[in-house]
């Protein structure tokens, strides 16, 4: 082999123990769910060939309607808290960009939700909904509304939704401010100067500019709600009926109630071709890196 | 030198004192416990208001034994998923495991469990004043015994794999002030219970009638099983074909759902601790549910109606019927500690013990228990036993799917039913349609 032949294969060569650790450590849990779904197993039982069902644990995830309820709830929830968390974070972000005495505590404020437990979340925010006992009922009993948050669909769904607002807003405003404090200010300078308003900077000057990071935030938070198990395992245990069950909590049932690993290996491939396909779905519609590459 | 009187009393009284604790303990103990000093096991039990009073006894066990105990205590719906990966593996790392009554079936069947009868027949481990014929019979049968009729029930094949510790039937508990208010007597019937919800929902202003479980999943229904069996309402019959959808269970469905819609506000969220609190802070005039409540209710820092409360029997429907539940102590297969583990089990089970553990509002497993007079003054003992003779052993059906016909099937329609997003009859009629499903995949329906 000439010098140049082998030069072609030295990047190679140095990349070959991160793309083992990355097989290892990525590619072979999730094979090995792979594998577990085409079999009938309890947790504590390993896969026998007694056990094999082929894809008829699929066809059963497919033709269940609690699981497709419990898709579409979980799709529901990730638009509509992923649509607030980004309008309400960019929206605080924008307020709050200029030099603002205090801003360092502030933004540290602003972080606590997202360092507490998911599971202390849910917890905290079951109190703050309690009929009885909960702050926000003994706000709005004020004005004479006394609702069961909890113990009615439509209400539950929409506390397991402020709640996943409340604890992850400060993200999306975090890296949204971060992408506009590094703006050129030139460039913002000069659309003043062109006579162009506030709103205008905005919409045709900052939102572009920083859209990149907003796509890779929304991709995040995507990825994140698709995920949500804790918040609802402790505020509603996916109640009332499947109102709130996200989809992980059905996983989670199926594996840990049920036992049936296979069965819920089959949802836990269901769940991540969805998270890929919206994935990929985001990434096709505006990806942040291409444009990074081309400009 | 001369011996006063005084000195011999005293002499004696001390030798007395001294020699008295030997013999005792060396009938309350195996002839070869003296061999397990200086153990250490692991118990995997759950938060609880009986295991709350249990843990105090802990030293006491340390201190006349030698063995050394350590905890891992968990929310009881959590238990299993520990327990099952412990216990399915070689060598588990639990000695003790204290399961919930419908997993018995599951656990005896995955052959996760060890006999007990054999330890029982063995003198170095068995203790000698133990009484097994003391355990209140309905305890020891519905909790220790595993491969009777139905898999579950007392009878032939019947083996013993658990020692009942915290378990339960059903009492109704009541408020006597708000009742004697509004001229209600207490109720013995489900239609006198039913017209005393709405009367103290009409009339009590930010009360409910009946505090009740309701929440999605197994907590909902554990509520509806109280009122299905006095119903004569069935889950699923002896060839297991489901009958939720009969009109005994939805009757039960009925009164269920009547009684969520009298209860207190957002009653249709609630877990136990939310039910029993909601009971215990005055938000509730009844509570129909286990006889855990009889400690918290008497304890002033849990209760704000420490003396208003009155006790009866759980009310009649089609027949008298109530709940057969709680906890069991067991040993698993894979532990290397069962000797010590057996010992513990016995000694926590013992009469001084049970004596001690319902004296502090724990739940008394033994008659003599219930005879003693320090348990009578704290303990509504007559209605207690009043209320174990209406224990149904098959109150639920505990065949190994019914985790997932609890959690996954009755646990969502019943929950869609009392907050009025699904029909009664259609959706006990589709419950009934996948829990067939669920028994078919087992292999019950195979010839």
């Amino acid at each position: 082999m000439n010098q140049a032949g082998q030069s072609r294969w030295i990047p190679y060569a140095f990349a070959l123990p991160a793309i083992a650790v990355m097989a290892i450590g990525l590619f072979y849990p999730i094979l090995e769910t792979l594998r577990l779904s085409f079999y009938e197993v309890r947790l504590g039982e390993a896969p026998s060939p007694q056990a094999f069902r082929g894809l008829r644990l699929f066809i059963e995830v497919l033709s269940d309607s609690a699981a497709r309820e419990s898709m579409a709830v979980t799709l529901k929830f990730a638009v509509v808290v992923c649509a607030l968390e980004l309008a309400i974070g960019i929206g605080l972000a924008l307020l709050l960009e200029g030099k603002i005495p205090g801003m360092s505590v502030l933004r540290t404020i602003f972080v606590l939700p997202m360092m507490i437990a998911p599971v202390c979340v849910g917890l905290i925010w079951r109190y703050m909904f309690d009929t009885n006992a909960g702050p926000i009922n003994a706000w709005v009993s004020g004005f004479g509304w006394k609702p069961a948050w909890l113990a009615d669909s439509s209400l539950a769904f929409l506390a397991v939704c402020i709640t996943d607002i409340w604890q992850f807003t400060p993200f999306v405003f975090i890296m949204a401010l971060a992408a506009l404090q590094g703006l050129d200010a030139s460039l913002v300078e000069a659309a003043r100067i062109d006579g162009a308003r506030l709103w205008q900077v905005i919409w045709h000057i900052k939102l572009p500019l920083i859209m990149p990071i907003l796509m890779i935030t929304l991709l995040m938070r995507l990825i994140d709600a698709l995920r949500g198990l804790e918040v609802v395992y402790a505020m509603t245990n996916g109640g009332p009926g499947l109102s709130t069950e996200l989809f992980p909590l059905h996983i989670y049932k199926s594996a840990f109630v049920t036992q049936r690993m296979g069965h819920s290996a089959a949802l836990s491939v269901c769940l991540l071709a969805v998270t890929t396909v919206l994935s990929a779905a985001l990434l096709v519609f505006n990806n942040p890196l291409r444009r990074g590459t081309s400009s | 030198m001369t011996i006063t009187r005084r000195q011999v009393l005293k002499t004696t009284a001390a030798a007395a004192a001294l020699s008295l604790p030997l013999p005792y303990y060396a009938r309350a103990q195996g002839t070869g416990w003296s061999k397990l000093k200086g153990q250490s096991i692991v118990v995997n039990w759950p938060s609880h208001p009986h295991y709350a009073v249990a843990k105090k006894l802990l030293p006491d066990f340390t201190a006349e034994t030698g063995i050394k105990v350590e905890l891992d205590e968990m929310p009881y719906l959590r238990l299993k998923d520990a327990q099952v990966l412990q216990m399915g593996k070689p060598k588990g790392d639990y000695d003790v495991c204290v399961y919930v009554i419908m997993w018995k079936t599951e656990y005896v069947q995955r052959k996760f469990l060890t006999e007990l009868e054999p330890m029982f027949q063995n003198p170095e481990l068995a203790m000698p004043n133990y009484d097994r014929g003391d355990i209140i019979k309905g305890y020891y049968e519905g909790l220790g015994l595993v491969g009777g009729p139905r898999g579950y029930l007392p009878g032939p094949g019947a083996k013993l794999y658990g020692l009942p510790y915290g378990a339960e039937c059903s009492v109704l508990a009541y408020r006597k002030d708000i009742l004697a208010k509004h001229n209600i007597a207490v109720p013995k019937t489900y239609d006198e219970l039913l017209a005393a919800c709405r009367t103290v929902k009409q009339k009590e202003p930010g009360m409910g009638g009946l505090a009740s479980r309701a929440q999605a999943g197994h907590q909902v229904t554990a509520g509806w099983l109280l009122h299905l069996t006095p119903n004569d309402g069935l889950v699923i019959d002896d060839k297991y074909m489901p009958r939720v959808a009969d009109p005994a269970a939805i009757k039960a469905t009925e009164t269920f759902k009547e009684i969520i819609a009298t209860g207190p506000d957002g009653g249709a969220s609630f877990d136990f601790g939310q039910m029993l609190n909601s009971f215990l802070q005055g938000q509730s005039a009844m509570y129909l549910d286990t006889i855990s409540v009889f400690g918290p209710a008497r304890d002033p820092a849990k209760s704000k109606i420490v003396d208003t409360v009155g006790y009866a029997l759980h009310p009649k429907a089609a027949k008298f019927s109530g709940e057969l539940g709680g906890f069991g102590m067991a040993i698993p297969q894979n532990s290397a500690k069962k000797e010590a583990a057996f010992a513990f089990m016995q000694w926590m089970t013992s009469k001084a013990q049970d004596v001690k553990a319902a004296a502090q509002g724990g739940q008394p497993m033994r008659l003599s228990t219930l005879d003693h007079a320090d348990v009578q003054k704290v303990y509504p003992v007559e209605v207690y036993k009043e209320c174990l003779k209406i224990s149904n052993p098959d109150w639920r059906p505990i065949i190994n799917e019914w985790t997932e016909i609890s959690e996954k099937v009755l646990g969502v329609h019943l929950s869609e039913i009392i907050t009025g997003k699904a029909d009664i009859k259609t959706s006990m009629t589709d419950a009934a349609a996948k829990i067939k499903t669920i028994c078919e995949r087992a292999g019950y329906y195979k010839t």
